[in-house]
């Protein structure tokens, strides 16, 4: 189940919350993993079998890890048991097929491709488990007795398919012990329902577009400024996708009582590259710095493991996002361009007038999006060569591309500046407690009209 | 916030939501949409399999989504807004001032040579003469309608392509229009041609057959002037859900009389009309010329000459009334509902002439004409 679809918004989400709120305070966790459970089998019911195995591999590795702690190796032996598993259950079912296609073209070797469906989330919910167990271990976090709760917190629907990744350290206490105050609720359900906006009012609208430019360089009819106006589309549509989902996963953490940490915070507004990456996806960009970049070293140990360490951090960045060369490529462009920035543009960069930073900035970014949303590298490549002059400059159809969506164009942009905010925190109290129950049906009422319309909804963080 | 205030606007995202799921469970389930003339999805059954298999909860989304209150006037909404946004294309329909026009989708996996293809082996396999005739659709005959810069697959060239067909003679149905853009031959809220368009089609396909003197001139043929209805609201209506658009009229023009329509809906023949008229009653009004979609109709006149075979998709249900004051038998056969070979129904029935009558965005995404061949 996704959030912005009918069945979820006006079936599951108002019978769970009833459902929560009439349970006494502590079997609240019970009732999340029940929910949580139905939630995650809605799509593929098989596959909770693989949350219960996650939950009890988790559980008891967790245990074992705090009963040997005394005895270090044991201790390490069981978190690199715990981290194996999540990374063999990630392997099976996201990157099986990958390796096979690749190893069956060395001669000698065939390994059969199975088609599974990937298990909603698998990428997500695997760090989470594996950030358990290494805490536990770190003494970061506290050892969870409780299979009910710790089923909830590994089950957890609101960040369970599209992140943001939780940590457990960070949910800890709340897990045990939370309220939810009127002011969380509400403030939750304006943080749901401007996401929900955003990623089936906006994010659709800047997919569309996209999918118009795309289909222009499979007709062979791209132009320059159409190569750049899909480009500029696809950053909008990821951006206002991703971030959507994870202020409607902050949002129901917050109706139910937890506090998600931020996942964005305005990217698009960076100054360089490395910035970029510390405001967007900031819960992936951390897991990776604490479980992987720290443990290789970080930059401690010379220029050369600070080298490889970031090659490698961003090779592993670019192939958690899919299993195919082209998120490889993406995440080595980027781990390139931070390796720029870090040996040789430091100086550089800060002579530069910050008009230059940002557009710098953006043309890097966009042209990433390019390799990360063209999986075949044939296509991308071609796509990428009319963008650089390799082809026409315009045609009629980007004017009325240009013409047709320069309103959302508009308010794209806009949305991705603090513009919004800004003004918000302008108006006087009177003013906000007006406008917020406006926003509200407005936001609400346009969602379902574009839910029940349905003719473009495909979420893009879905199959992660 | 204060406690109140919040309280307040917690009960309110509340109350939508879960307003709108009483309204839903209260709202008695409907079995088919007019609007969208097609039936609706039904709660499916339970059974371990399809829970299993995940059918059972794809058919809880599909009901959910089929039988949401209020649904047309949702889709209303957002035809509105994105009309406000600037937006010309509404699901792949173009608003172009008080006319809808379907954009054609350039067509996949090379379907459209096959179907030509198709069409020679049809005209290889009988001794019968075959006629090709393409309908261009709105989107060709009035390009220049079309909001500026805006795309819709050339159809003028692939009739131009399929002219050149190895064994079928063509039916110049892109000239006759052509000629004909400024009057109202197709239906503003329809993706079909009017009476006036099919008008102008019997005229070519006459023309093509040799027989264009026998076309009287439209006055002749039009036995009453008024239309019969002023409210269609065609599909185009409910695709783009644009719905502020004046409706379409609908003409019937010739007489009826001395024509016997039989009609085969499901494998034995019945009686039917040229023009049937319970159907200007409901939604889908265009279904009132010959009834609507059938795998085969056949039109006797004992005043006509000769024995024409159409094969057909439904713009010749409104070309069918003109057709039947000249042919002794028009057989009507739609490849989508009848399985069977055409070639060898032709020799059976004795067949003068086979016409392959379709509309490009039809005729390019059809998959059943391979049966043409058998």
């Amino acid at each position: 189940m996704v959030f912005s679809s009918l069945t979820f918004l006006f079936g599951y989400l108002p019978l769970t919350l009833a459902l929560y709120f009439i349970t006494p305070l502590r079997r609240r966790n019970f009732v999340l993993l029940l929910a949580s459970l139905f939630f995650y089998g809605w799509g593929e019911p098989v596959y909770v079998g693989i949350m219960f195995l996650s939950i009890f591999i988790d559980y008891t590795h967790g245990l074992l890890v705090e009963k040997f702690r005394d005895r270090d190796r044991l201790a390490r032996w069981f978190v690199g048991q715990s981290v194996v598993f999540n990374l063999l259950l990630l392997g099976f079912f996201k990157y099986w097929d990958f390796l096979a296609a690749n190893l069956s073209l060395l001669p000698g070797v065939s390994l059969p491709e199975l088609g599974l469906p990937l298990p909603l989330g698998i990428s997500f919910f695997t760090f989470q488990t594996m950030s358990y167990t290494i805490d536990v271990y770190r003494r970061d976090a506290p050892v969870q007795r409780n299979p009910v709760d710790f089923g909830a917190y590994v089950t957890l629907f609101p960040q369970l398919i599209a992140g943001p990744i939780v940590k457990y350290k960070t949910v800890a206490a709340e897990l045990a012990r939370r309220t939810v105050t009127s002011q969380d609720f509400a403030g939750g359900a304006c943080r749901f329902t401007a996401g929900l906006a955003k990623k089936v009012l906006l994010a659709n609208a800047a997919g569309a577009l996209w999918e118009s430019c795309l289909s222009s360089q499979s007709a062979g009819t791209l132009t320059a400024a159409g190569g750049w106006t899909g480009l500029l589309a696809f950053g909008f549509q990821i951006y206002f996708d991703f971030s959507g989902y994870s202020d409607m996963a902050i949002g129901l953490g917050r109706i139910l009582g937890f506090r998600f940490g931020e996942n964005f915070d305005h990217p698009y507004l960076s100054l360089s590259v490395g910035e970029f990456w510390r405001r967007w996806h900031m819960s992936l960009t951390s897991w990776f710095r604490e479980y992987l970049y720290f443990p290789l070293g970080g930059s401690r140990k010379g220029k050369a493991r600070t080298l490889r360490n970031l090659l490698i951090v961003w090779l592993c960045t670019g192939f958690w996002h899919g299993a195919s060369w082209n998120f490889i490529l993406w995440g080595l462009y980027f781990g390139l361009w931070l390796i720029l920035e870090r040996f040789a543009f430091r100086d550089l960069l800060t002579r530069t007038p910050v008009w230059v930073k940002r557009a710098y900035t953006l043309a890097v970014v966009f042209v990433g999006w390019g390799i990360f949303a063209m999986e075949d590298l044939g296509v991308c490549g071609r796509y990428l060569a009319v963008c650089f002059g390799g082809g026409p400059l315009w045609s009629a159809l980007d004017g009325y591309r240009l013409r047709s969506w320069a309103v959302i164009l508009a308010l794209l942009a806009l949305g991705s500046t603090t513009l919004a905010v800004d003004l918000w925190e302008k108006l006087p109290e009177r003013g906000r407690r007006v406008l917020a129950p406006v926003l509200m049906v407005l936001g609400l009422v346009l969602s379902t009209a574009y839910l029940v319309d349905g003719s473009y909804n495909p979420f893009l963080y879905f199959r992660f | 916030m204060t406690t109140r205030y919040s309280r307040f606007l917690a009960a309110f995202f509340c109350l939508f939501l879960g307003g709108l799921l009483a309204w839903h469970v209260l709202l008695p389930d409907r079995d088919r949409s007019g609007v969208e003339n097609r039936t609706l999805a039904q709660f499916p059954k339970f059974s371990w399999e399809n829970l299993k298999d995940g059918s059972f909860t794809k058919g809880v989304e599909d009901y959910f989504a089929d039988q949401f209150p209020l649904r047309d006037q949702w889709t209303g909404l957002k035809a509105r807004t994105e009309q406000l946004l600037g937006k010309r294309e509404f699901n792949r329909v173009y608003l172009c001032g008080d006319t809808l026009i379907a954009k054609v989708e350039p067509p996949r996996d090379g379907l459209e040579e096959k179907n030509l293809s198709y069409v020679s082996r049809l005209a290889e396999r009988t001794e019968v003469p075959v006629y090709l005739g393409l309908i261009p659709s709105a989107a060709e005959i009035w390009r220049d309608r079309l909001p500026k810069g805006a795309e819709s697959w050339d159809q003028a060239a692939f009739i131009a392509r399929a002219a050149e067909l190895e064994g079928a003679e063509s039916i110049d149905f892109l000239t006759a229009l052509s000629g004909r853009a400024g009057e109202d031959i197709f239906y503003r809220t329809d993706h079909h041609w009017t009476t006036l368009g099919a008008y102008y089609g019997y005229a070519a396909l006459m023309e093509a057959l040799g027989r264009g003197e026998e076309v009287p001139e439209p006055e002749a043929v039009k036995a009453w002037d008024l239309p019969v209805s002023n409210g269609f609201q065609g599909t185009l209506y409910s695709q783009s859900g644009i719905h502020w658009l004046e409706p379409d009229s609908i003409e019937f023009w010739v007489k009826e009389s001395g024509l016997t329509v039989t009609s085969w809906r499901d494998g034995t023949p019945k009686e039917a009309r040229l023009y049937e008229y319970d159907y200007l009653g409901e939604k889908d009004k265009y279904s009132a010329f010959l009834g609507g979609n059938q795998p085969l109709c056949v039109i006797r006149n004992p005043e006509g000459t000769g024995k024409l075979l159409v094969i057909r998709d439904s713009y010749a249900d409104s070309l069918a009334p003109f057709l039947a004051q000249h042919f002794e038998e028009v057989h009507l056969l739609d490849p989508r509902y009848y399985r069977y070979a055409a070639s060898g129904y032709a020799a059976e029935n004795g067949i003068d002439a086979i016409a392959v009558v379709y509309s490009v965005p039809n005729f390019i995404a059809d998959r059943n004409l391979v049966l043409l061949t058998q």
